[in-house]
């Protein structure tokens, strides 16, 4: 009780702080319409390539969004030092974690409520529900994962430079589960449940990790 | 271990794999379907299983690590992640050599391969991760969590065949039956890698209580440090 108590303080500090600055949310939203700028001239699309590319564009753009979300997690909480003064008040390690987790998750989530509308008007994906859920599953682990190597590399040199490299090979199974998710939601074979069921058993696997993970992460 | 018995550990394994080699090309007979390229085999899959070993060594370190903070196991964590990643790169090279005469190219975006592949990329970031933290504890705590983060690809790599649909041969050893001299020989230069992965890594293990206990002037040769300076 106390543990969520404290996750959601936290996480709402996050995002009034977000609120007050608005910095990051629209940086972001920017971004990944940028991307699909960018996808535009990468690619050849039209009306027959665009279901078969649409689903990489939608997980490359997200990534690197992500990438962008957790490694910002930290950094003001580094600027000022303030990680420090919060893991002072002897709140638990793993709430501190989890509600870093629930603010960068958010944050992502509202770049979500951006891409896949844009995908929809650039790419003609259908916004089914199933689309959704399988992306906001998929957000929900990358997110215990992306704060737990966000606040490591907070704490060391060239952080910038680390966090892609070691979050996004763990990623692969939520751009695998989820790329297939989409592809079925866009008229490939096979069904969603089995997608949705899959990213569903990772994302609790890795909470669990994670949460088990952050006191060595943060508690130093 | 002293430095006569890893010297003598290490010319042990040379010999062995000398061996292997003798068995891979004068015991082992030529293929029928693929002829001398089949020979990769051998060392290939006798690397990749070492490679896994070590992974699991850096796992097993990790957890030690972070449960009592012994430095024994954060130091071997070390030493095997390093051989592992040298194993993987031997593995990858080995199959890409194998691929093109057999498959027409280096490189698919077969499952077992991008799974590998992954594999490489992570450990090669548990290592830059030892290099970028505070050296001491951060370094062997976040190393650690690295660790056992990264050994979840292990299983896949290893299960990729049955899970995927892939052009990578699935497991020789359990599905097909291999005549028993290629048998022999993959079994023995199995053992021969097995031996070389564990002689490096206590090579590496040495290197790295050197590092630790010592200035470095004294672990590297003075021309060493004058050069790189």
């Amino acid at each position: 009780m106390r543990t969520a108590r404290i996750a959601f303080a936290i996480a709402r500090k996050d995002l009034v702080s977000e609120w007050r600055s608005r910095e990051m949310v629209p940086a972001l939203a920017q971004f990944v319409v940028l991307a699909l700028v960018i996808a535009n001239f990468g690619f050849q699309i039209d009306a027959k390539s665009a279901p078969s590319i649409a689903p990489g564009v939608l997980w490359l753009a997200l990534v690197f969004a992500g990438i962008v979300a957790f490694g910002r997690a930290f950094t003001s909480e580094r600027e000022q030092n303030t990680l420090e003064a919060v893991m002072m008040t002897g709140a638990p390690p793993s709430a501190v974690f989890a509600g870093k987790a629930i603010g960068a998750a958010a944050v992502l989530i509202v770049c979500e409520a951006v891409l896949l509308p844009a995908l929809t008007l650039f790419f003609g994906t259908p916004l089914s529900p199933g689309l959704v859920v399988a992306v906001v599953l998929a957000t929900v682990g990358m997110s215990a994962l992306g704060c737990v190597f966000a606040a490591m590399v907070a704490q060391m040199r060239a952080r910038e430079l680390l966090l892609p490299l070691l979050v996004i090979p763990l990623w692969i199974p939520f751009i695998v589960a989820g790329g297939q998710a989409v592809q079925v939601a866009m008229g490939a074979n096979g069904t969603i449940d089995e997608a949705l069921r899959l990213l569903l058993v990772l994302d609790i696997l890795f909470v669990v990790l994670t949460s088990l993970a952050a006191r060595f992460v943060l508690d130093d | 271990m002293t430095r006569k018995r890893l010297e003598i550990a290490a010319a042990g394994a040379l010999a062995l794999m000398l061996l292997a080699g003798g068995a891979i090309f004068l015991y082992a007979p030529t293929d029928a379907l693929q002829g001398q390229v089949q020979r990769i085999f051998y060392l290939h899959v006798s690397a990749a299983i070492a490679a896994f070993a070590c992974f699991a060594v850096v796992l097993g370190g990790g957890v030690a690590y972070l449960w009592k903070e012994n430095l024994t196991a954060d130091r071997l964590a070390r030493a095997a992640a390093l051989v592992g990643l040298v194993l993987t790169t031997v593995t990858l090279v080995m199959g890409m050599e194998w691929a093109k005469p057999v498959w027409g190219v280096y490189w698919t975006w077969d499952a077992r391969l991008t799974s590998t592949l992954v594999l490489w990329i992570i450990y090669a970031g548990y290592l830059l991760v030892r290099r970028l933290a505070t050296p001491g504890r951060q370094a062997a705590r976040f190393a650690a969590v690295v660790g056992i983060f990264g050994f979840a690809d292990v299983p896949v790599v290893y299960f990729s065949v049955q899970w995927w649909s892939t052009l990578h041969p699935g497991p020789v050893l359990v599905n097909d039956a291999l005549p028993p001299e290629m048998l022999a020989t993959f079994l023995f230069t199995m053992l021969c890698t097995l031996v070389l992965a564990a002689v490096m890594v206590a090579i590496r293990y040495r290197i790295e209580v050197l590092l630790d206990t010592q200035p470095m002037a004294q672990v590297v040769p003075s021309s060493a440090v004058t050069s790189q300076s």
